[in-house]
C-alpha cells in the first residue's frame, strides 16, 4: 500500500481508537467518510495517478475506506447501548433504557466455587496439577500397571506414546498430591480431563471433574459418607437421596459407585435415569494401601478417602442443556440483564 | 453379562426373591444391574461386570454372590461321567509355553449332532448369540455357566493333531461367521501342522462344527490374559471368549465346567469318550493366606459390625477361615484372583453388610489443617469475580485447536492418537478461541458481547519439554473500556502496570480488543491476603439459571406503545419483560417520544427473543404488544 495511504488510516484509527464518544466519532466519520470527507477528496484525484498504478490505488483506497467504517462500527457500538439513567429525559432527545449489564460465571464455575465454598469451610485446600500427565501419574502410581484391564475404560489421548498423555482422570492430581504432601491433608480440585472420544451430541473429549482427597490417621468410610452427602445437599438441598454401591476402582479399597435418586422423576424411572430412578454421579472409597505405599506413605499409620465425580452431566441437566458441546463455548450465552 | 434369572437356580435352587429386587440387590453389592427385561417368557437381568471380578461374568460366580448376600445354599450340578477306558492319547502339543496356563481336552466319537433343543436356543439367543447345532451351543452354554470359554474341533476336518502356538506361518485365518483376518506373528493360536484351526479367544471355520459332524476334540483353557488381550487388540476383534479370557479366571474351575461340558454333550448328542483326557497344567500357585483381624473392619467402616457376620460372610464366599490367636487366617476361594489382602476382606464383609447401613451424617472433621492451595487457584477465582463485577461472561472453549490455529509450530504440543484428527495440536493462546466464540455469538445475532475465558496454554520449550501456563483473555468491543477495564483489576489487585514492566504479561490481538495475560509469572506478585478477600463471591449469587444453549439465531424486533402518562421506564421493561415469558433475551427502551400535538407518550421498545424461530417471535412480540389491531 501506498506509504501516504498508510500512515492515513493509521492516524484515523488512532483518532477512532482515542475517541468514545458517539458526537465525536460521528464528527470523525464526517471527516474522514462523508461526502466532503478526505477520503471521497482522494477518490476524485485518483484521475492524477498515473494509468499504472491507477487500478492499484483504488484497491488500496477502498481498503482503507473499509477498515474504517468497521473502526468506526466497532467504537460506536457499545456507546449506543450503554446503559443510561432510567430517568425520563427530555421530550424529545434519544435515550436507551435497559436494566444494567452485569456478568456472568460459566455454569461449571458456578458449580466448582459452590463445592469449593463447601470444602474449604471443611478445612480444606484447593490444589492443582498438570494436564499434560505422565503414565506414572495417570496410572502406575494409581495401581493401574500396563497390562491392567482397568485402562481400557479410559481411552487415553497420548502426546507421546506410552509416557506422556493428556489426563484422563483428575486422580493423577491425587498422586501428585499424595507424593508431595505430608499427611495430615485435607485437599479439593476441580479440574479438566481427556478421553479419546470423538465429539458429538452427547460425547466429547474434555470432561470436568471435581475431586477430594482426605488422609489423616482415622478416616472412615462414615466420614466419607457424611462429606459426599454433605456436598450433595449443598449442590440439591437438604431432601436429597445418595445411595452407595460396591463399585471398583483400582485406586481404592473398598470403592463404591455414588448415585444421587434422580432429581426428574424422584426414583420413579424417566429418560434422564434411563428408568433406573437413579443417576450415577461419581466413584469414591478408602486409599488403596498400594497407592499410599507407591507414594511413600506408611498405610499402617494413615487412612485415607477420595472422591471424584463428574461435572458435565449435573450442570447440563440444571441448565437444561442438551447438547455438551454447548459447554465448552459455541452456542452458550448470558441472558444480558438477568442477574 | 445377561443373567436369564430362572437358570440361577442350577446353582441356587433356593432362590426365591423376585427379579426386580435380585437385580436391585445385584447393583447394591458391585453388579450394577442396567435393566431388567422380560423376554420370551424369560426374566433378563443385564449386569455391568467390572474389570477384577471375571467369576462374576458366569451364572457360577453371580450365583455365589447371591447365596452370600440371601444365606441360601449353594450347589454344583451333579455330574455322572462313564469311565473313560480308553487308553488313546490325544496327540497335542503346547509350545507356547508361557502362555498358556491350563488346558483340558478329550475326543467324543459316535455323536449325532442335531439342531438345538428349544430350551438352548433360547439361553443361546437371550444371550445375543446365533444358535448353531447342539454341540456349538452347549459349548457356549458351559462358558456362561462357569465363565470358561470352550472349543470344539472336527476332527474330520483338524485331525487328531493340536498345538498350542505362536503363529509363525500362517497369514490368513477365516472365523466362524466368514470374516477373514490378516494375521500377524506371534499370534497365540490353536493350529495343526497344515492348517490355522483357532485363536485363543476366537473359532476358525476351517474346524467348524456342523449336522454332519461325528467325532469332536473338545478343550477348555485359560490363558495368560495379557497375551489374549494384546492379540484382541492387535486384531479389533471382541468376542465373548475373549472378554473372560483376558481377565485373571481360575483354572480350578476347568475340571468341574469340562466335566459338566462332556455330560451334556453325551446327553444330547449320545457318542463314547474315546480318548484319555488331556490334563496340560504347569502352572504352581502359591496359596494366598491373608491375616485378618476383625477389629479392622469398623477401623474402615466407621460402624461396628459383628465378628459372627463377618466370619460367616468370609466362608460362604468360599474362604478357609482358620483361628490363630486372637486373629484368623483367611484363604481365599482360587475362582476370587481378586483377594490378596486384608483390605480386600474388608471390602467383602461390608458390602455384604451393606452400605445403606453406614450414617451418611457425619463428614469429616472440619479442623482446618495447613493451607497448601497455590496462589494461582486463588488469582483465578478472583479474576473471574472482578470480570463478572465488571460486565464480563465466563466462557469455556476447546483445548485442542486445528492446524490453522497453530501460532508457533516450533513449540506446539501436538497429540499422537486423537480420534478428533481435525484438531491435532493443545492450544498456545486462548484468543483465537475467542475470536471463535465472537464470531459464533455474531453468527446468532447476540449484540455486543463482552466475555472472557480463564484456561491452560501449552507449549514446548525444548522438544518434550511440556509446559502449561493459566491464562485469562478477554473480548470488548470498545477497546477503551477494555483498558479501562484491564486498569481496573489491576487496581483491584493492589497492582500498577509498572509492576508488570519486567515480566511479558500482556499481549494484545486484533486492534487491541482482545487482550491475553499469562497469570502464572502474576499469581507470585499478587498480595495472597488480597485475593483471599476478593473471592467473597458467593456462588449462590449465581445460583440461578443465566446460562442458555441457543438453538437458533436471535429475533429482534420493535415496537412502538403509546401512553397518556409518564411511566418510568424500568417499570416498563420489568411489566413487558414479565409478559412476554421465557423467550425473553433481552429488552430495552431506545426512544421515548413526546408528541404534544397528539398529548401522548411513544416509547419504542427493541425486544429481542431466543429460541424461536422468527415466524413463533413476531407472533409473540405482536400478541404482547397488541400490535396485532395495528395491522
Amino acid at each position: 500500500m501506498d506509504q501516504k495511504l498508510q500512515t492515513l488510516q493509521k492516524n484515523w484509527l488512532k483518532k477512532i481508537r482515542l475517541t468514545n464518544n458517539a458526537d465525536q466519532l460521528e464528527q470523525i466519520r464526517i471527516q474522514s467518510l462523508g461526502r466532503k470527507g478526505k477520503i471521497n477528496q482522494l477518490f476524485q484525484d485518483i484521475k492524477k495517478i498515473s494509468p499504472q498504478k491507477r487500478k492499484q490505488y483504488g484497491q488500496d483506497l477502498n481498503l482503507v475506506k473499509t477498515t474504517i467504517e468497521k473502526a468506526i462500527h466497532t467504537q460506536t457500538q457499545p456507546a449506543k447501548t450503554h446503559p443510561s439513567s432510567p430517568s425520563l429525559k427530555s421530550k424529545t432527545k434519544k435515550s436507551t433504557f435497559t436494566l444494567p449489564k452485569i456478568g456472568h460465571l460459566h455454569p461449571i464455575s458456578i458449580t466448582e466455587y459452590m463445592i469449593n465454598d463447601l470444602f474449604l469451610k471443611l478445612g480444606f485446600s484447593i490444589y492443582d496439577g498438570p494436564e499434560i500427565e505422565t503414565d506414572e501419574y495417570c496410572f502406575e502410581r494409581l495401581n493401574v500397571p500396563k497390562d491392567h484391564p482397568a485402562r481400557e475404560l479410559q481411552d487415553s489421548i497420548y502426546i507421546r506414546e506410552p509416557e506422556t498423555l493428556l489426563r484422563t482422570q483428575t486422580s493423577s492430581v491425587e498422586a501428585r498430591l499424595l507424593a508431595t504432601a505430608k499427611p495430615p491433608f485435607k485437599v479439593a480440585f476441580p479440574g479438566r480431563v481427556y478421553r479419546n472420544e470423538k465429539v458429538n451430541k452427547s460425547n466429547h473429549f474434555v470432561f470436568h471433574q471435581y475431586q477430594a482427597v482426605a488422609v489423616t490417621k482415622n478416616i472412615n468410610l462414615k466420614n466419607l459418607f457424611g462429606t459426599i452427602n454433605l456436598m450433595f445437599e449443598t449442590l440439591y438441598g437438604p431432601d436429597v437421596t445418595v445411595r452407595y454401591r460396591t463399585k471398583y476402582y483400582p485406586e481404592v479399597e473398598p470403592g463404591v459407585g455414588v448415585d444421587l435418586q434422580c432429581f426428574s422423576c424422584h426414583g420413579s424411572g424417566c429418560s434422564l435415569c434411563k428408568d433406573a430412578g437413579w443417576i450415577e454421579m461419581g466413584g469414591a472409597g478408602i486409599i488403596h494401601p498400594i497407592v499410599l505405599k507407591k507414594a511413600g506413605i506408611n498405610p499402617k499409620k494413615w487412612r485415607g478417602f477420595a472422591f471424584g465425580m463428574g461435572l458435565d452431566r449435573w450442570t447440563m441437566a440444571k441448565y437444561n442443556i442438551k447438547d455438551i458441546r454447548t459447554l465448552l463455548g459455541g452456542n452458550l450465552a448470558y441472558k444480558p440483564n438477568q442477574p | 453379562m445377561k443373567i436369564i434369572y430362572s437358570h440361577l437356580q442350577k446353582f441356587i435352587p433356593q432362590l426365591k426373591i423376585d427379579p426386580k429386587t435380585v437385580a436391585d440387590n445385584l447393583s447394591l453389592i458391585g453388579h450394577f444391574a442396567d435393566s431388567v427385561e422380560k423376554i420370551d417368557n424369560q426374566v433378563v437381568i443385564d449386569l455391568e461386570i467390572r474389570q477384577n471380578r471375571a467369576d462374576c461374568l458366569s451364572y457360577y460366580g453371580i450365583a455365589k454372590e447371591l447365596a452370600t448376600l440371601y444365606q441360601i445354599p449353594f450347589v454344583t450340578p451333579s455330574v455322572n461321567l462313564p469311565p473313560i477306558t480308553k487308553k488313546d492319547k490325544l496327540p497335542i502339543k503346547v509350545t507356547a509355553k508361557s502362555d498358556v496356563k491350563r488346558i483340558m481336552a478329550l475326543r467324543l466319537s459316535n455323536l449325532k449332532n442335531t439342531p438345538s433343543p428349544t430350551w438352548l436356543k433360547q439361553f443361546i439367543q437371550l444371550h445375543q448369540l446365533n444358535s448353531i447345532n447342539t454341540i456349538v451351543d452347549l459349548t457356549n452354554y458351559i462358558m456362561f455357566l462357569y465363565g470358561i470359554p470352550n472349543h470344539a474341533f472336527d476332527t474330520a476336518k483338524s485331525t487328531n493333531h493340536l498345538i498350542w502356538e505362536l503363529n509363525h506361518q500362517f497369514d490368513r485365518f477365516t472365523t466362524l461367521d466368514g470374516t477373514k483376518l490378516q494375521l500377524h506373528p506371534s499370534l497365540l493360536m490353536v493350529n495343526n501342522p497344515k492348517k490355522a484351526l483357532s485363536l485363543s479367544f476366537l473359532g476358525g471355520q476351517a474346524c467348524a462344527i456342523n449336522l454332519d459332524t461325528t467325532e469332536v476334540i473338545f478343550e477348555m483353557a485359560v490363558y495368560n490374559r495379557s497375551k489374549v488381550r494384546a492379540d484382541s487388540h492387535q486384531l479389533k476383534t471382541i468376542t465373548e471368549a475373549g472378554i473372560r479370557l483376558d481377565k485373571e479366571l481360575s483354572h480350578h474351575l476347568i475340571p468341574p465346567a469340562f466335566s459338566y461340558l462332556i455330560s451334556l454333550i453325551l446327553k444330547h448328542c449320545h457318542g463314547q469318550i474315546t480318548s484319555q483326557t488331556y490334563n496340560y497344567c504347569l502352572l504352581k500357585e502359591k496359596p494366598i493366606i491373608i491375616n485378618f483381624d476383625p477389629k479392622q473392619i469398623s477401623q474402615y467402616a466407621g460402624v461396628s459390625i459383628p465378628n459372627d457376620f463377618a466370619l460367616d460372610t468370609l466362608k460362604q464366599l468360599g474362604c478357609i477361615v482358620n483361628k490363630r490367636h486372637k486373629t484368623y487366617q483367611v484363604k481365599p476361594p482360587h475362582f476370587r484372583r481378586d483377594l490378596n489382602l486384608i483390605e480386600d476382606l474388608i471390602e467383602e464383609i461390608i458390602r455384604f453388610w451393606r452400605y445403606d447401613k453406614i450414617p451418611t451424617d457425619q463428614p469429616i472433621s472440619d479442623q482446618p489443617l495447613p493451607d497448601i492451595t497455590p496462589p494461582i487457584a486463588n488469582l483465578t477465582r478472583s479474576l473471574k469475580n472482578i470480570l463478572v463485577s465488571l460486565g464480563y461472561d465466563e466462557v469455556r472453549s476447546w483445548p485442542l485447536i486445528k492446524e490453522s490455529q497453530i501460532i508457533n509450530p516450533k513449540t506446539v504440543i501436538r497429540t499422537q492418537n486423537s480420534i478428533n484428527s481435525k484438531y491435532p495440536a493443545l492450544r498456545q493462546s486462548i484468543i483465537p478461541s475467542l475470536i471463535n466464540q465472537k464470531q459464533q455469538y455474531h453468527r446468532l445475532k447476540l449484540e455486543n458481547p463482552q466475555f472472557f475465558e480463564i484456561g491452560k496454554i501449552y507449549y514446548q520449550e525444548k522438544v518434550g519439554d511440556y509446559q502449561e501456563k493459566y491464562s485469562l483473555a478477554l473480548h470488548h468491543p470498545n477497546v477503551t473500556q477494555l483498558q479501562t477495564d484491564i486498569d481496573t483489576i489491576l487496581s483491584q489487585l493492589q497492582l500498577n502496570s509498572n509492576q508488570l514492566v519486567d515480566i511479558p504479561l500482556i499481549q494484545k490481538h486484533r486492534q487491541n480488543i482482545y487482550v491475553e495475560i499469562i497469570l502464572d509469572s502474576l499469581a507470585n506478585i499478587v498480595d495472597q491476603k488480597h485475593l483471599h478477600q476478593n473471592n467473597n463471591f458467593s456462588a449462590k449469587k449465581q445460583k440461578r439459571t443465566t446460562a442458555y444453549e441457543l438453538t437458533g439465531q436471535i429475533t429482534t424486533l420493535d415496537a412502538n406503545l403509546n401512553l397518556k402518562n409518564k411511566i418510568n421506564p424500568t417499570t416498563l421493561i420489568r411489566k413487558y419483560s414479565k409478559k412476554i415469558g421465557q423467550h425473553l433475551w433481552r429488552i430495552v427502551i431506545t426512544d421515548i417520544y413526546h408528541d404534544t400535538a397528539k398529548k401522548l407518550y411513544r416509547y419504542t421498545f427493541r425486544v429481542s427473543y431466543f429460541n424461536l424461530n422468527s415466524a413463533t417471535a413476531k407472533t409473540l412480540h405482536l400478541k404482547v404488544f397488541n400490535l396485532n389491531n395495528l395491522k
